[in-house]
């Protein structure tokens, strides 16, 4: 555990309430609006935390433990990647499976919360979450299959790190299509547009809004902000499959790796205003596709 | 091997003292106790000395006995399986004492737990067998032994039912390990494992039908698709510490028959190690797709095993390839992960089946529509429940994470070989889809049993059960969460027991291959995760305790008067996922207006093996007539045989 990932890592999570800030400020502008502040998740979390919280008469410790263990299970996760290109501050062969498993354990977190309050929405919610989230996780090993057979590695720092720079003039085709393919389970698993609109108001159409609808106060903050930095993870596995950064310095690499998510967040706010949501029976169809693209990208690999 | 044999006659008086001292219940049930459970820790203790690297020399049984000798041994293997079958069998005996005390009046309890030391003992048996015929004893002692338990509550229809199903099914199974075992040793006679472990090579086809034969017997057992179809039924009718011990080990025995062939066979060829994976894809898909679809909670953790024996497969699938390709790393990673899935999923399954008895011990329902909000109610048991759904779900800091990660490991390692062995490697998404399937399952069952509201009135006199009932489960909890963060605890004799199976040298493990399986560092992480966890919770609750806290009503979007009804039924939450896969999920959706309802079948039993046996009757039925129980007729018959046989040997047969 080198002191630069973990500076990297703190850099990398201040930061990450930005991402969607850019990405609403986009829209925003694209849209012809003004819009929120770029800053407007700091000012949301600073509000929350200094509030009281409502807890439903139905609910039980897992309601209150689902908020604590998704931010958990997510700080845990971002050791694994590689921030400064080159490697993690935790890695072993096969990390990537603990990876998908922390997400996971965030996602099994957040849904047993949301049943927890009985409430139908909230069961709702749940359903779709679940069901969104068993076709995006092959979509993701799928993804990880082809770094694999690109780098010859079994961990994300090597996936992403120095062995990828050197697959690139090979492969790029092949990671082209993977860097594709998780931008879509990127939009998916942070429920954005086209799979979820986090700007809806109606309870009936929502996915991940509506699960954390009893959450208040500080538990809503830690959600909201786990929300942000679950966006900012995968936004980096996306930067770091298009951009390997193995040759910069370590400043240098975080500096770019900033710029990308930056980048990454415009693209999410660009998909926001130029179409509309799917209807939700297409969704599997749109995890489908990505799966079918990372597929592609062993399939080009493959001799 | 006669410490093997002192903790097996141990166990045999437990039942036998249970059963003998039906009138004073008290006093068979201590003696239960104490000699089922000093045979259990004797026996535990070889297997772990075993597995620890100890070497336990083969015993023959003394006296002449029929078909060669009767030998009896321990490896690796049969170690890990022994520490399996003995662990959940002592949880699942002393669970039983409580669960069937209130029905002393009206059954005779003292049997079960007769049958139940007798199950366990075939089972140890079984594993400890080196010779055919031993092995079939034992086997068939088993099959026995758990029809009994199965249909120990016989007054209910659909448990005569299940019952006749699972004996027809598991001797389909015997019979054709009778085939397997007589045309392995076809050439030499010998039936020893020995024997049959120094075959002389065989010609490719009877090399195929002999692994065929392997797959269907043991396919049977371990209730993989579409062997599986007597499973639900079995597990669902049997008392909940039958079905814990069903689920959890006797269905192990098909993976640990399938294994064994591997070690006597040798490098089994290519195809069959893509038929095992393609078998465990399969079985891992389709069972957790059948499950979402269940409403009884017993068959919904029956079709789970299923699910649970597809991962399996898929290591054993993947180190087959891995012997067939020559990379060894992959056949030890793969076997390892099999056999430490095994392990695991005999102590989650049997903790959620005792949970789910417990539940229905409570209530008397099995639906899972009717339940809701027993969290509150029986808190200890659901918090075992909700460990022992995280842990079957594979999430990490549990039992089912570290084994899931091997068998991952080594599809992963397939893919980047760079020979055909490298298509293996797109099983690690199936892994994955079984992986989050599962989680939506699980999701669904804790949700539906233990959190938000009951819908219906059973739920309100629920409470937490009797000690007896609780500590076997937290037992197996503390075991689940313990394992789960020691993989460097658990790995090594893993992948000891792969490298026999892989049919390296035994002794250090990986047999002289150094192989990085990186478990110290998942220790780390495994430790790092459960301390972070542990501090944000602490930390949350510091700071909590410094804010206002209200209670209110679930917020219900502006309706002011929302019902219990309202809950979201576990029908409707799995509805989105079960639409996707409505081409194999085997569901009649029933929807009016006003109501929606599935209705669940099973493609396999329901459309192909019941049609057929009607076939099979509807044309028994023609040839009633024959049969008429005239003597006259029958001698007419007789004298007809003769005369045939007679012109035949006129005919054809200058030879006697």
């Amino acid at each position: 555990m080198t002191p630069e990932g973990l500076v990297a890592l703190g850099i990398v999570g201040v930061t990450a309430p930005l991402v969607p800030g850019i990405a609403v400020k986009t829209k925003s502008l694209l849209t012809g609006r003004r819009g929120a502040p770029v800053l407007q998740l700091y000012y949301d979390l600073w509000k929350l935390i200094r509030k009281g919280t409502v807890y439903s008469r139905t609910t039980t410790w897992v309601f209150r433990a689902g908020p604590v263990v998704v931010l958990a299970s997510l700080i845990v996760a971002a050791l694994f990647l590689p921030l400064d290109g080159r490697g993690a501050p935790v890695a072993f062969a096969g990390d990537v499976v603990a990876f998908a498993g922390l997400v996971a354990l965030g996602r099994f977190a957040l849904v047993l919360a949301g049943l927890d309050t009985g409430s139908s929405f909230e069961g709702m919610g749940a359903s779709r979450e679940v069901t969104i989230a068993s076709f995006a996780e092959p979509t993701l090993f799928l993804c990880f299959i082809a770094l694999v057979l690109a780098t010859g590695d079994l961990s994300l720092s090597g996936m992403l790190g120095t062995p990828l720079a050197a697959a690139w003039p090979r492969a790029g085709a092949s990671l082209s299509l993977v860097g594709i393919s998780l931008f879509v389970l990127l939009l998916a698993e942070n429920s954005r547009v086209p799979v979820d609109d986090p700007a809806t108001h109606l309870e009936l159409t929502m996915i991940h809004e509506v699960i954390v609808l009893d959450h208040s106060g500080p538990d809503l903050a830690l959600i909201l902000y786990g929300s942000a930095l679950k966006l900012t993870l995968f936004g980096v596995l996306v930067v770091s499959v298009f951009v390997p950064r193995a040759g910069l310095s370590g400043p240098a690499a975080v500096a770019v790796l900033l710029a990308g998510l930056a980048v990454v967040a415009v693209a999410v706010g660009v998909v926001e205003s130029v179409m509309a949501r799917l209807r939700l029976t297409r969704v599997p169809q749109l995890l489908v596709g990505a799966a079918a693209l990372a597929l592609f990208g062993i399939v080009l690999q493959v001799h | 091997m006669t410490w093997l044999g002192i903790s097996l006659v141990l166990i045999v008086m437990g039942g036998v003292s249970a059963a003998a001292l039906s009138r004073r219940p008290a006093l068979g049930e201590m003696l239960f106790r104490l000699l089922f459970g000093a045979g259990c820790l004797t026996g535990a203790a070889l297997a772990l000395a075993v597995l620890a690297g100890a070497a336990v020399p083969d015993a023959s049984l003394p006296a002449a006995a029929p078909f060669g000798a009767w030998v009896f041994g321990l490896d690796s293997l049969s170690a890990v399986f022994l520490l399996a079958i003995l662990s959940v069998g002592a949880a699942c005996a002393f669970y039983g004492l409580t669960y069937l005390a209130h029905q002393r009046g009206h059954r005779a309890i003292g049997a079960a737990h007769l049958l139940l030391a007798l199950l366990v003992t075939a089972l140890a048996l079984a594993v400890a067998a080196r010779a055919a015929v031993p092995f079939l004893i034992a086997w068939e002692g088993m099959a026995v032994a758990a029809y009994f338990l199965v249909v120990l509550e016989h007054e209910r229809p659909e448990v005569r039912r299940a019952g006749m199903i699972y004996v027809v099914a598991t001797h389909v199974g015997t019979l054709t390990l009778f085939a397997l075992f007589a045309s392995w040793a076809a050439g030499t006679g010998d039936l020893s494992f020995a024997g049959l472990a120094a075959h002389p090579p065989f010609s490719t086809g009877r090399t195929g039908m002999l692994l065929v034969l392997a797959l269907v017997a043991f396919g049977l057992k371990a209730g993989a698709v579409p062997f599986h179809f007597w499973l639900p039924e079995a597990h669902a009718a049997a008392p909940a510490h039958v079905s814990a011990l069903m689920s959890g080990i006797v269905i192990k025995m098909g993976v640990y028959g399938l294994m064994r062939v591997v070690v006597l066979f040798g490098p089994p060829p290519p195809w069959w190690g893509w038929v095992v994976l393609a078998l465990g894809a399969c079985s891992g898909v389709l069972g957790v797709v059948w499950a979402l679809a269940q409403h009884d909670i017993k068959r919904l953790l029956a079709f789970h095993s299923v699910e649970n024996i597809g991962i399996i497969l898929l290591g054993i699938g993947a180190g087959a390839l891995g012997m067939a390709y020559g990379h060894p790393v992959i056949a030890v990673l793969g076997f390892a992960g099999a056999a430490l899935h095994t392990f695991n999923h005999a102590l989650f399954k049997s903790l959620l089946f005792l949970g789910a008895g417990s539940v229905i011990h409570a209530t008397g329902t099995r639906d899972v529509d009717r339940l809701g909000g027993l969290a509150r109610r029986m808190p200890i048991t659901a918090a075992a429940f909700l460990i022992g759904a995280a842990a079957i779900v594979g999430l990490p800091p549990l039992n089912g994470f570290v084994s899931e990660w091997v068998v991952y490991q080594a599809l992963l390692r397939g893919a980047s070989t760079g020979d055909a062995m490298q298509v293996a490697g797109l099983a690690a998404a199936a892994l994955a889809l079984i992986g989050a399937l599962a989680l939506a399952c699980f999701v669904k069952v804790v949700g539906a049993l233990f959190l938000g509201t009951a819908r219906d009135s059973v739920a309100d006199a629920a409470r937490e059960p009797a000690r007896g009932m609780l500590r076997p489960q937290v037992g197996l909890a503390v075991a689940c969460v313990v394992i789960g963060l020691s993989p460097i605890a658990v790995v090594p004799p893993a992948l000891r027991v792969g490298s026999l199976v892989a049919g390296l040298p035994s002794g250090a493990a990986g047999g002289g291959l150094q192989i990085d399986a990186a478990a110290g560092p998942a220790t780390v992480f495994a430790l790092a995760l459960a301390v972070g966890l542990l501090a944000a919770w602490t930390l949350r609750g510091a700071f909590g305790r410094r804010q206002r806290r209200l209670e209110a009503a679930t917020w219900g979007c502006g309706y002011a008067r929302p019902s219990p009804r309202m809950a979201y039924t576990a029908s409707s939450f799995a509805a989105p996922l079960l639409g996707a896969f409505r081409s194999v999920a085997g569901v009649r959706p029933d929807h009016t207006p006003t109501t929606f309802a599935t209705h669940v079948i099973d493609p396999v039993l329901d459309r192909a093996i019941l049609p057929a046996w009607h076939g099979v009757r509807t044309a028994a039925t023609r040839l009633r007539p024959i049969q008429r129980g005239g003597l006259s007729q029958y001698l007419l018959y007789v004298v007809a045989a003769v005369v045939t046989v007679l012109l035949y040997l006129l005919v054809a047969g200058r030879h006697p």
